[in-house]
């Protein structure tokens, strides 16, 4: 218990230090910024802006304008209040994927970094093999046999399928962290692997764990909108997936003046990709000093 | 020479048969490309067979719900999907396999009578060839503008390519995908979406003609560019951090000390050593580009294996979508195989010694 | 005669966060043909960026403030401080070859030795071929390796101290009249630093060229070198043929360096270490830059920074204090 209020204290010192680092990186802390505010619009927001119920013929496939500041789609509906309504969805996926995949990949990971030998070989060569599957494929294939229709099984798939190319990672991270002078002497010490891994080893791992969260994140992004496109997970609310799909189906892309009822949700997805990722690589910039700009 | 002499003297000779092959770095990878196809056949084989709600019977209850009797729809899917449900599972799962190996992989549901194989064998050319060049082009372009990165460090044309680089590697490819129908072909009308539907037009037949490559080449360039846009940016990146980390090298500065041009220190010195590592990252790009096809194979209507999987999910005509996702995953697994030989050829370390790690 | 190589008044500096790195500081010497000097000082001194220097392959935050090296052939003379382009490329490894201190990474791992020697053969429109081979050959040799084994190897075929003497032999290749060998014997065990040194040596017996012998090692500089420099911050401080670096060391900082190896006959308890450890080479101390560390400072050494002063013919001291340095030093050891 002491052990893990202390984990919590130095993760925090850790994260603290963190964002005091990354202040002075401008793309992280826009990136940073831009997650915060999409995470607070999709969540909030449709209490401010609640969906609209029925459509509105005299409006249909407009431009931006001043009333409909992205313009609005077949139904006549506003562009705008749909991407703040549709958000959920997507953000909601995009974490819980994140942390379930991050979750089982540091366990494994790093259970076979300390492990070691036979179970160790045996775990990586089946990670390698699980690498060389084609995911989307995999992922398209279960997700129509199960029939998915709810947002946590989704998640639970996708992490399923994504943990084993970050674990790789966590047990080689781990392998160099063990090998440095501080945990050699804990080991030498006898204080224990839960001493060592919960107080040296991930307080020292958090911004690279952080990072591979995020990469899942952007990962689980496509992967859901993907699923939404090829029709397998139809929901019923209208998320930024389904709206692209069902724009895409109306053959809006063909006509100009529907373009914004795509283009919103498109820059909605990306502008979420580009943010988490972006706050992503300034973290990889500030902790990885091979990649520094200046030495 | 003596250690080997010594070694025959006091080892059994089967076990350095044994031994041979554990160490040799190609019929390793061989054996571990087969044991993977294994492995994919057998999840498939759970997913379709044994699995809570699989394939099996959500197309008896299909079957049945289009009017068939319970026993027809029970023959009519087995005899789809080339499984006799009256054997225990195991003889299932071995006659199965039998099926597999032979490249029999049942009959479509949806367009009666068709052999899934034979689908696949109309659509797989195109698919090959598509990805194929997409991947060298990326390659290509990605080692190229990634060593450039690492020469012009922290100039403006590092910061702009590796920006370019992080959003193109942060964006989904099909939303890549829809962003250039909607710039090339309806705001800037550069590229007439109608002519890229398909993999040909009508009437071309397949010969050595330069018709017929031209009219190859139309129906494929927004599926390359878009599958170039969506990957090459990782590889840029990737090869830049190799390329910074080699120019760190000794041996580089050694050879800019031994006289070296600076041609021959770009190529053989820094060039080959940064892009060693990038043949190991083949392996994830390649199933990415595949999974990807699923998806731009049916934005631009170009008839391939991702076309077809595409389309039999939509329809839920299970022989089809077992027998397109067995093909994928041994198509990955060859491509992965041929970088790993490549790798081993290129590697001095790798060839000899066996360690591939 | 004239010198081989006569750096003159070089100065490199380092540009860091912190400041400015006194690398080198108006550093001057001269190296004969057939001659070898050897540059002594602990790590941290400046004395592998003079290497560097001589043949421009600093880093580019580096500066070659002041200073000229020139470089003399028959009657060639040039300043390789200067050096563009094809010119220089054509004075690195032809007319001046440098074994650095790394030699396990120095060889380009997805090459051949025989490509290596052909690379650098070709670079400089040297032997082809078969000639190449066998003159390779005879070098490798030389370099008491059997040219068989190593010809067609990978360099990871090969130990540490066999690719040591696989660059050292790559450094002969084109009869350089100027090899720098910088450390060439740290990383290896002992045994394989024997046989590089006694490898060198034979070598300078065969052949004569002017060598410049960087190290942190006494012994090894002792073994090798016919006239030492002792470096420190950046600046030689004293220079003096082999024997009498040894036997009549004048600066505090080389006697202190001489008292600090380990000799078989001497006494444990005659073992001195010099206490502190080198300065910052950002923010020098005022004076001489090693009083602080000097039991004999005073004032004048606090405040004034002493030149290399001739005191006898081939032997320069720069210390205010140096006639009475070595009895002094005496007397502070016991």
């Amino acid at each position: 218990m002491n052990a893990l209020l202390e984990t919590g204290a130095r993760t925090w010192r850790e994260t603290r230090k963190t964002f005091k680092i990354l202040s002075r990186n401008k793309m992280g802390l826009l990136g940073f910024i831009g997650v915060i505010v999409i995470v607070f619009l999709s969540f909030g927001g449709p209490f401010i802006w609640p969906p609209e119920t029925s459509a509105n013929i005299a409006d249909i496939n407009q431009g931006i304008s001043d009333r409909h500041w992205l313009g609005t789609d077949f139904q006549g509906q506003d562009n705008l209040r749909k991407v703040i309504n549709g958000g959920k969805d997507i953000v909601t996926i995009a974490f819980l994927t994140g942390i379930i995949a991050t979750l089982i990949a540091v366990t494994v990971g790093s259970f076979s970094a300390f492990i070691g030998g036979r179970v160790d070989s045996v775990l990586m060569e089946l990670v390698n093999i699980w690498l060389t599957i084609p995911k989307f494929p995999l992922l398209a294939v279960l997700a129509t046999v199960l029939k998915l229709n709810d947002i946590v099984t989704l998640s639970i798939l996708i992490a399923m399928l994504d943990w084993p190319g970050l674990s790789r990672q966590v047990r080689s991270q781990v392998l160099s962290l063990k090998r440095r002078d501080y945990i050699e002497a804990a080991t030498m010490l006898d204080l224990g692997a839960p001493h060592i891994v919960f107080r040296e080893i991930l307080p020292n791992m958090m911004s690279f764990i952080a990072i591979s969260m995020i990469f899942t994140m952007t990962h689980a992004i496509y992967q859901q909108t993907g699923l939404v496109f090829l029709g397998i997970v139809p929901y019923s609310s209208a998320n930024w997936g389904v709206m692209i799909s069902a724009a895409e189906r109306r053959a809006v892309l063909y006509n100009p003046q529907a373009t914004w009822s795509i283009l919103a949700p498109m820059g909605a997805i990306v502008l979420f990709q580009l943010a988490l990722v972006s706050f992503a690589r300034s973290l990889d910039e500030v902790f990885n000093p091979r990649l520094r700009t200046s030495v | 020479m003596a250690v080997t002499a010594t070694v025959s003297t006091t080892t059994p000779r089967s076990f350095i048969w044994l031994e041979k092959i554990a160490n040799n770095f190609l019929l390793r990878r061989l054996v571990k490309a087969f044991f993977t196809i294994w492995i994919v056949t057998t999840l498939t084989f759970f997913i379709v067979r044994a699995m809570p709600g699989n394939a099996v019977d959500i197309l008896i209850q299909d079957l049945t719900a289009a009017g068939m009797s319970a026993d027809d729809a029970r023959n009519q899917a087995a005899s789809l999907l080339s499984i006799n449900l009256n054997q225990p599972a195991h003889e299932q799962y071995l006659e199965y396999l039998a099926n597999m190996v032979r490249g029999d992989f049942g009959k479509s549901y949806k367009s009666r009578g068709l052999k899934v194989a034979d689908m696949i064998a109309a659509v797989l050319p195109w698919t090959l060839f598509s990805v194929g060049l997409s991947l060298l082009i990326t390659f290509l372009l990605g080692v190229g503008l990634g060593a450039l990165m690492a020469y012009k460090r922290d100039t403006w044309i590092d910061h702009l390519l590796s920006n370019l680089a992080a959003t193109l590697d942060a964006v989904s490819p099909y939303l890549i995908g829809l962003l250039a129908i909607l710039t090339l072909s309806v705001t800037w009308k550069i590229v007439p979406i109608q002519e890229t539907r398909g993999a040909l037009s009508p009437g071309i037949q397949p010969e050595f003609s330069l018709e017929f490559f031209a009219d190859v080449f139309m129906h494929v360039k927004m599926l390359l560019l878009v599958y170039v846009l969506s990957s090459v940016g990782s590889w840029m990146l990737r090869m830049k951090s190799n390329t910074v980390s080699v120019l760190g090298e000794d041996y580089v500065t050694v050879a800019k000390a031994r006289g070296l041009p600076d041609t021959r220190i770009l190529t053989a010195y820094v060039g080959r050593n940064a892009t060693l590592p990038l043949f190991t990252l083949l392996a994830i790009s390649i199933g990415y580009v595949v999974g990807g096809s699923i998806l731009l194979e049916r934005l631009f209507t170009y008839r391939g294996v991702g076309f077809l999987l595409g389309d039999a999910i939509a329809s839920r005509d299970y022989p089809v979508m077992q027998g397109v996702f067995l093909i994928m995953t041994v198509a990955v697994v060859f491509a992965n195989l041929l970088a790993d030989y490549l790798y081993g050829w290129l590697d001095p370390r790798i060839r000899i010694s066996g360690g591939g790690q | 005669m004239q010198p081989t190589l006569s750096v003159q008044n070089l100065s490199i500096e380092y540009q860091a966060r912190r400041g400015r790195v006194q690398a080198i500081r108006n550093v001057s010497f001269e190296v004969h043909r057939g001659e070898a000097l050897a540059l002594i000082g602990e790590s941290g001194s400046g004395k592998t960026t003079l290497g560097l220097g001589i043949v421009q392959l600093l880093p580019s935050t580096a500066k070659i403030t002041q200073g000229k090296a020139l470089y003399r052939r028959d009657t060639l003379t040039l300043d390789a401080l200067t050096l563009q382009g094809k010119a220089l490329r054509e004075f690195r490894w032809k007319e001046c070859a440098m074994v650095f201190q790394s030699a396990l990474n120095a060889l380009n791992p997805v090459l051949r030795i025989a490509d290596q020697f052909g690379d650098t053969a070709k670079a400089h429109g040297y032997l082809q071929g078969r000639a190449l081979q066998e003159r390779a050959e005879q070098l490798l040799r030389m370099v008491r390796l059997d040219p068989e084994r190593v010809w067609k190897s990978f360099p990871h075929e090969l130990s540490g101290g066999m690719r040591q003497r696989v660059l050292i032999a790559l450094g002969l290749l084109l009869e350089p009249q100027l090899l720098i060998l910088d450390e060439p014997t740290t990383a290896l065990d002992i045994l394989t630093q024997r046989n590089i040194m006694d490898v060198l040596k034979e070598l300078r017996a065969k052949l004569d060229f002017a060598l410049i012998f960087i190290s942190h090692d006494l012994s090894l500089a002792a073994e090798l070198a016919d006239r030492v420099a002792t470096v420190y911050a950046g600046k030689i401080v004293e220079i003096a043929d082999v024997a009498t670096t040894f036997q009549d060391p004048h600066h505090p900082y080389t006697i202190g360096l001489i008292n600090a190896v380990p000799t078989l006959r001497g006494a444990k308890e005659d073992l001195t270490s010099i206490p502190g450890s080198p300065p910052d080479l950002i923010e020098l101390p005022p004076g001489c830059k090693f009083h602080p560390r000097c039991p004999l400072a005073d004032y004048r050494c606090r405040e004034q920074e002493p030149e290399l002063e001739p005191i006898k013919p081939g032997h320069a001291v720069a210390c205010w204090q140096w006639r009475s340095a070595r009895a002094a030093m005496e007397k502070f050891r016991s």
